[in-house]
């Protein structure tokens, strides 16, 4: 790991590792139930804890802003849907009838854990430790102002990144660092396109949705 | 809670999803495991924001050009975008099965092999 020159940057306190753990016994919990437990609707309720526990961690990985997304789409959205599906059909909540193929499924999921926990442990990931300019760090963390008076590329490049005194400082201690408005000016600059066609996406899935439910053809039945 | 941990946690996130994919006979909670793999690869996307950086960014001595240090927060705005396109996926799945149910008046698998009414 190197000189902790950015210690509070990528290293975390006890606090936020014990937090860690119980987040990720709850979602692995929450999960193991949902693939094993006879009645979907408590699946559904599993999953949505599952979830829950998910979000905490995004918060605890400095992500605050896919936390909240993620508690608004997964928790409030996608889980309602599907707990509304389930109580819609009549014929599920009755236990859906026993798994299929246990063994081979649970094989193919032990290979790929053991595939994904080998390539885990045997890749040398480029640390965020070995960066030690100060104006990077700002820079990284999405905390950053583009000073466009001084830099002569103030045009091509977007203008210099200065960090501010304050934002490092937070930076090396671990606070939590607003990214939402990084996010944002990502969103609408270097991933203009997908954001848009993520837009036709939202909307042709509605559309689509919308001609399922109203299908003269299932109508008439 | 390092790196390795956090992917750890994805991996483990994953592989119960692929149990689920294929072990349960009813569509609704095989959607429910593909959103938990979805939500595994958020998770990845996410620590690899928080804890790496960029390949290219790796030896930069000079102070780092701005579309540089931007593309270290490119996991949160994948993680933006696979759950966008998950709950896309989930709706229309949903669409899907409630028309099954209409005609078939199953939500099995293993019962909706053609697409034959």
């Amino acid at each position: 790991m190197g000189e902790p020159a950015l210690s509070g940057l990528y290293e975390v306190s006890r606090v936020v590792d014990a937090a860690f753990w119980l987040f990720a016994a709850l979602a692995i919990g929450g999960a193991v139930m949902v693939v094993t437990v006879k009645d979907v609707f408590k699946a559904a309720v599993f999953l949505a804890g599952s979830f829950l526990a998910l979000a905490a961690i995004y918060f605890l990985l400095q992500a605050e802003f896919i936390g909240v997304v993620q508690i608004l789409v997964y928790v409030g959205a996608v889980s309602i849907l599907i707990a509304f599906a389930v109580m819609i059909i009549a014929d599920v909540p009755g236990g859906s009838r026993p798994a299929r193929g246990r063994i081979a499924a649970a094989t193919a999921a032990a290979l790929m854990m053991a595939a994904l926990a080998f390539t885990t442990y045997n890749t040398n990931w480029t640390d965020i430790g070995q960066i030690t300019d100060e104006d990077a760090i700002a820079g990284l963390v999405g905390v950053y102002y583009e000073d466009t008076s001084t830099s002569p590329y103030a045009d091509a490049q977007g203008g210099t990144i200065r960090a501010a005194d304050e934002t490092t400082k937070d930076a090396r201690s671990g606070a939590l660092i607003d990214s939402t408005g990084a996010i944002g000016t990502l969103l609408i600059r270097e991933f203009v396109l997908p954001f848009e066609i993520l837009g036709l996406l939202l909307a042709a899935a509605l559309i689509g949705g919308l001609a399922l439910m109203l299908n003269p053809r299932t109508e008439d039945k | 809670m390092t790196l390795e941990n956090v992917l750890l946690l994805s991996a483990a996130l994953f592989s119960i999803g692929i149990y689920g994919v294929m072990s349960r006979r009813s569509i609704i909670t095989t959607l429910m495991s593909i959103e938990l793999m979805f939500n595994a690869v958020v998770v990845a996307a996410i620590a690899f924001s928080r804890f790496t950086l960029p390949a290219s960014l790796a030896n930069v001595e000079s102070p780092v050009q701005a579309a540089a240090v931007r593309l270290a927060l490119t996991g949160h705005v994948f993680a933006v975008f696979i759950i966008a396109v998950a709950a896309a996926e989930v709706a229309l799945g949903l669409a899907i099965v409630f028309a099954l149910y209409r005609v078939r008046e199953t939500t099995e698998i293993t019962d909706a092999a053609t697409m034959k009414n």
